[in-house]
């Protein structure tokens, strides 16, 4: 917790030139990927009262003018429709797979090659969470990223960062390569 | 006078003659009009019938290769044979796909609609199978190595064969990494708690099992479940349950997340919340069962023993605030069941 927090806090130091700057993040995969765990994580918030998201959770961390808004959708089936209503102005994509969910690694890339195809998403960074990586089960990141034919988005800046939401482990790695990628860019 | 009256005779006369003049004709051009329209109508309805005879031959002709389809898939469970019934699924699906795109043009958007939902749960379907049968094969065996590949066959049916109905026995899922049972029919399935060690449970396509976990799992997966009885010591976070019928799940957890899930009763200790989705006629109770050592597995999972939020289900397909959704209910005081049968019994904690 304390590491994620001094990462986020890092994050947002390394931000601190740009004025007024602000980024929207928004945070989508399958049900039960870990994303609104990744959420709390990032907030340092305890990660043991997190039931299964309906609608949107946000976290907006405020420093020195600098905002990051961070939008948490629900991935249950019935409510991903949805996804597409939270897509505008967006800077950066954040996807959350479950590593270990094997049967559902078809699902999770079929909806999210529908996102990169939204027109709101054109150009828009994206970085991968392979999450779980805790569970024996978990496929590592490189055979995810493989299944995904992620080498086949060449318009956009794209990661994959293998992590455990729960425990923090490797949540920070890909929060630096924002840092080091996407806000230097911006401006 | 009687010179008016002979005119008015005489011009009535004239006028008969004139109607009966003229009658012939705007029959004539009526009976043309009459006629052309009945042509028209039959041109209508004949096309109409065309379409409908369409509709209803592909509504027909879809749902025989979709059961069929379904069967395949369903009876494909020699892992020798298996290759091959999923190919010829996968081919029968390609052409079922065809079918439908080509059909688009006369069906509506519903029955185009559910065409393509049925087409969705197919694929899904040969892609479960296939991941299950033949979990690690990537690549197709030269017929030299099938001829080595068939001789282990006989064991392993031998093997099958030894454990009896009813008895009690243990069925290892092949994948070294994983921990569960799959495609076990009425059986007593058990595992302690040194086998479970928090890690992740998978529990697919069993039928009439009775399955006792005396353990902590990290995450437990319920998947292609009919008539069983599933009971879990405390899982640390989400217990996910996919295709379920009529069955009895028993568990504490962080999390639940129930789909497609059918006549079953859940006794249930969550410390978050449960949510369904696609579900009929699920139940639900507070968690009821008991081993020795099972609040120690508690502490292990990370699970408060005093925060139970069972009745806080949230149902994906039912969006009405203030009315609560028909497909779940709780379990009634009087039906709920507090003494489980005792089956391999959890071994003794040192």
């Amino acid at each position: 917790m304390g590491e994620v927090q001094k990462g986020l806090f890092s994050v947002i130091e390394k931000l601190k030139g740009t004025t007024e700057q602000e980024l929207r993040i928004v945070l989508l995969g399958l049900d039960n990927a870990g994303k609104t765990t990744l959420l709390k994580q990032l907030a340092s918030e305890d990660v043991n009262t997190i039931t299964p998201t309906q609608g949107f959770n946000i976290k907006s961390v405020t420093c020195d003018g600098m905002k990051l808004n961070v939008w948490d959708i629900g991935g249950q089936r019935k409510i991903r429709p949805f996804w597409k209503k939270y897509l505008e102005n967006t800077d950066l994509l954040i996807y959350v797979i479950d590593s270990a969910d094997k049967k559902r690694f078809e699902e999770t890339g079929l909806e999210l090659s529908e996102l990169i195809d939204e027109e709101n998403l054109k150009g828009v960074p994206l970085l991968i969470f392979a999450n779980k990586q805790d569970l024996a089960t978990a496929s590592p990141a490189s055979e995810i990223a493989e299944g995904l034919n992620l080498h086949t988005y060449r318009d956009r800046e794209w990661q994959i960062q293998a992590c455990s939401a729960v425990s923090g482990e490797g949540v920070q790695d890909g929060m630096n390569w924002i840092s080091n990628n996407i806000v230097n860019k911006k401006k | 006078m009687a010179a008016l009256g002979v005119e008015m005779n005489v011009a009535q006369d004239d006028g008969e003659t004139n109607t009966a003049v003229k009658v012939p004709e705007s029959v004539l051009r009526r009976d043309q009009a009459r006629l052309e329209e009945a042509e028209r109508r039959r041109d209508v309805k004949q096309s109409q019938t065309v379409t409908e005879e369409k509709s209803d031959f592909f509504t027909s002709t879809f749902n025989a290769e979709k059961t069929q389809l379904e069967e395949m898939i369903s009876s494909c469970n020699d892992r020798e044979k298996a290759a091959k019934t999923l190919e010829e699924a996968t081919v029968k699906f390609q052409q079922l796909q065809k079918f439908l795109n080509d059909s688009v043009r006369f069906l509506t958007q519903y029955e185009i609609r559910q065409a393509q939902e049925s087409l969705q749960k197919l694929q899904s379907s040969i892609t479960d199978k296939r991941e299950e049968i033949l979990p690690k094969k990537k690549f197709a065996f030269r017929s030299r190595n099938t001829s080595k590949q068939q001789q282990p066959t006989p064991i392993q049916q031998q093997t099958a064969d030894k454990p009896a109905p009813g008895s009690v026995g243990t069925v290892v899922v092949d994948a070294a990494d994983q921990c569960g049972f799959s495609n076990v029919d009425n059986q007593v399935l058990v595992r302690q708690a040194e086998e479970i060690q928090q890690r992740d449970v998978l529990l697919s396509h069993l039928t009439h099992c009775k399955v006792r976990l005396y353990g902590c799992p990290s995450t437990l997966h319920i998947k292609n479940i009919r008539s069983c009885e599933i009971m879990c010591g405390p899982v640390s976070s989400s217990v996910f349950v996919d295709q379920c019928t009529d069955s009895t799940l028993v568990f504490p957890c962080q999390q639940l997340r129930t789909h497609n899930t059918t006549a079953t009763r859940v006794y249930l200790h969550v410390t978050s919340r449960a949510i369904i989705e696609d579900c009929q006629g699920v139940s639900f109770a507070p968690f009821t069962w008991t081993y020795p050592g099972i609040l120690d597995h508690f502490k292990v999972a990370g699970l408060s023993p005093d925060r139970n939020n069972w009745t806080e289900v949230d149902d994906f397909n039912w969006l009405a605030a203030g009315t609560p959704s028909p497909n779940w209910t709780v379990i009634p005081e009087s039906e709920r069941i507090c003494s489980w049968d005792f089956v391999g019994t959890a071994a003794e904690q040192s």
